[in-house]
């Protein structure tokens, strides 16, 4: 082998390991961006409220459960604070809103979005159009009239008036994403199942249902994720009787102090269902973002 | 009298109606209220002084344009997007063509991009707010501290709150994009990357004019997304800056939440969201228009 050659290899072996380091930089960098937070504030939520505040910053330290305790007793509230969060209340209230929410639009969804999918009638385009246009309102404009009206009829601070409200956030998603999962299915079994006798009401329970189960489960998932993850419905139609978590953990920062380890174990604590489901759901996530536009 | 035959096909006729029934008195029960607030846009509706009670036509929307903090809060709302749409796609279209490559472990990254995603932005906005502190105890102080950056009053000055926005929207966001466009990548067709390959094309000329107008739908989707939900960016504002300091981070939103809930202006308020909503249409309506034409184009 010639020297020239020989410089050609080693420059070339150099171009492979800059590169390699360069894509390690690059992995760690993309990891250390995206789960630092969730160990800093999982750190942050086990300390004592000394390491808290000591600088520099602590990554070692002696752990506490005081923090996530308080959360569950109330106890070690802010001296001069007034308010007390309920969190566990809080947590009970996400669970009943976000599941009436979700099983309420499911109930009305599947068979409009049946007459979606298998239907043609007057009208159809418009409704779809009416349902897609949601997307587009700030919530504002819905909250500023449901909050006078919620007044004036007795649902403010209520968890039905919550579930209602939060149709607007789960019922177009839910039909928008059941009519994608049923147009899926192959119409030759619908007809197979029509020839062998089964009415409309047959067609969907025993053939459109059965088959999109697991379409049916990832919108109910998907639905529960978006309505747990509500702030500003609940921020103006609830009360402190019926707030969910995310209005809760909120409730940490008052007018004379932020409790920050509490805040960091609500947090976490807020958002540990939604880590949990969206590893389950995964493949479908960016299906339900963009309802259904990118499969 | 009708015959079996027509009877049978009126229940056809109005049987997706009555499968629509349920949903649509929810949507009825939705479009009311709309209804309503768009009503009270048009009155001089006080929460606090139901005397005063008046139709006034167009006078909120002519007050709120002579209102000086209505310019700065457009300004706010229409730059921010901007900036947020740009910093977002960018990134996440760098992100996505990283990922895209041979990456060990991308598939554990990809699930991890999710987290960030799918927790409640109000969240993640503590979770910035718990490291943004502008004390010393604040951890992302304290590591800019080592690249020789003095520390930021994050949510105190006008510059820090705008970035302190600007960067946990990202956090919040980029995954969304990064994960859209990895999608769009993985499903491109092979042919025109050997033809390219054929003629000699190195790697920066495949991806300016092979990859790039073949993910142009993509591209134009996300920029849609991000641009209509950036436009009523509130959840993160809200939990951080209140819109503050000095209004530097009230967009129209901020701002339509302000007059509504904390002065109980429900008419002006109203009026306002009515000026974001359209806002919001007329952008999406224009992007849309570019979506229809990118796919057009590739397909």
């Amino acid at each position: 082998m010639t020297s020239q050659a020989v410089s050609y290899q080693r420059a070339l072996s150099y171009q492979r390991y800059v590169r390699n380091v360069a894509i390690a930089g690059a992995t760690v960098l993309l990891l250390v961006w995206t789960v630092f937070p969730f160990v800093w504030i999982l750190l942050t939520s086990l300390k004592s409220p000394g390491d808290m505040l000591s600088v520099p910053p602590k990554f070692v330290f002696t752990p506490t459960i005081d923090n996530y305790a308080a959360l569950v007793i109330g106890e070690q509230r802010g001296q001069y604070s007034s308010t007390r969060p309920d969190f566990p209340l809080f947590f009970l209230n996400s669970m009943i809103i976000s599941i009436g929410a979700v099983a309420l639009s499911v109930v009305a969804g599947i068979p409009a979005a049946y007459a979606l999918a298998r239907f043609t009638f007057p009208l159809k385009g418009a409704l779809a159009f009416v349902l897609m246009s949601f997307r587009f309102v700030p919530f504002i404009a819905f909250v500023i009239p449901l909050y006078i009206l919620y007044q004036q009829v007795g649902l403010y601070n209520t968890h039905a008036g919550l579930i209602l409200a939060y149709q607007l956030i789960t019922l177009p998603f839910t039909i928008w994403m059941l009519r994608s999962f049923f147009m899926e299915i192959p119409l030759e079994i619908q007809e197979a199942a029509k020839i062998d006798g089964c009415s409309w009401f047959g067609v969907l329970a025993r053939v459109i249902l059965p088959l999109s189960l697991p379409g049916i489960s990832v919108t109910v998932i998907l639905g529960f994720m978006f309505c747990w993850n509500a702030f500003n419905y609940p921020l103006m139609l609830a009360g402190r009787q019926t707030f969910p978590v995310t209005v809760g953990a909120i409730q940490f920062i008052s007018y004379e102090q932020v409790l920050w380890g509490q805040m960091a174990a609500a947090t976490i604590v807020a958002a540990l269902p939604q880590l949990v489901l969206s590893l389950m759901v995964q493949k479908y996530i960016v299906r339900g973002l963009t309802m259904g536009a990118v499969k | 009298m009708s015959t079996p035959r027509t009877r049978h096909w009126r229940r056809e006729k109005a049987l997706p109606y009555l499968l629509l029934a349920p949903a649509l008195v929810l949507l009825a029960g939705m479009i009311y209220p709309f209804g309503l607030g768009l009503y009270y846009s048009f009155t001089s509706y006080w929460l606090q002084y139901p005397n005063r009670f008046r139709f006034v036509w167009f006078d909120n929307y002519v007050d709120l344009m002579s209102e000086p903090l209505f310019a700065r809060a457009l300004e706010f709302t229409l730059g921010f997007t901007l900036a947020a749409v740009v910093v977002q796609v960018g990134l996440g279209l760098a992100v996505a063509l990283f990922l895209h490559g041979r990456i060990p472990g991308r598939s554990v990254i990809r699930a991890l991009m999710l987290l960030p995603l799918m927790i409640p932005p109000v969240i993640t906005a503590l979770m910035w707010k718990i490291m943004m502190a502008s004390t010393n105890a604040g951890i992302l102080n304290y590591m800019l501290s080592f690249v020789g950056v003095d520390p930021v009053n994050w949510f105190g000055s006008t510059q820090g709150a705008v970035a302190s926005v600007l960067i946990i929207d990202t956090w919040g966001n980029l995954p969304f994009v990064a994960l859209i466009l990895l999608g769009g990548l993985q499903a491109l067709p092979t042919e025109p990357y050997e033809a390219a390959r054929v003629d000699g094309a190195g790697p920066a000329a495949i991806l300016r004019y092979v990859t790039l107008p073949l993910l142009s739908p993509f591209l134009v989707l996300v920029v849609l997304f991000r641009t209509m939900d950036s436009l009523r960016i509130f959840d993160v504002i809200y939990a951080t800056t209140q819109g503050g300091p000095n209004d530097a981070t009230t967009n129209l939103h901020i701002m339509a939440y302000q007059y509504s809930f904390q002065w109980y202006q429900m008419g002006k308020g109203m009026a306002q969201a009515i000026v974001l909503l359209l806002l919001v249409v007329i952008v999406s309506y224009l992007l849309m228009r570019l979506w229809n034409r990118a796919s057009e184009s590739t397909s």
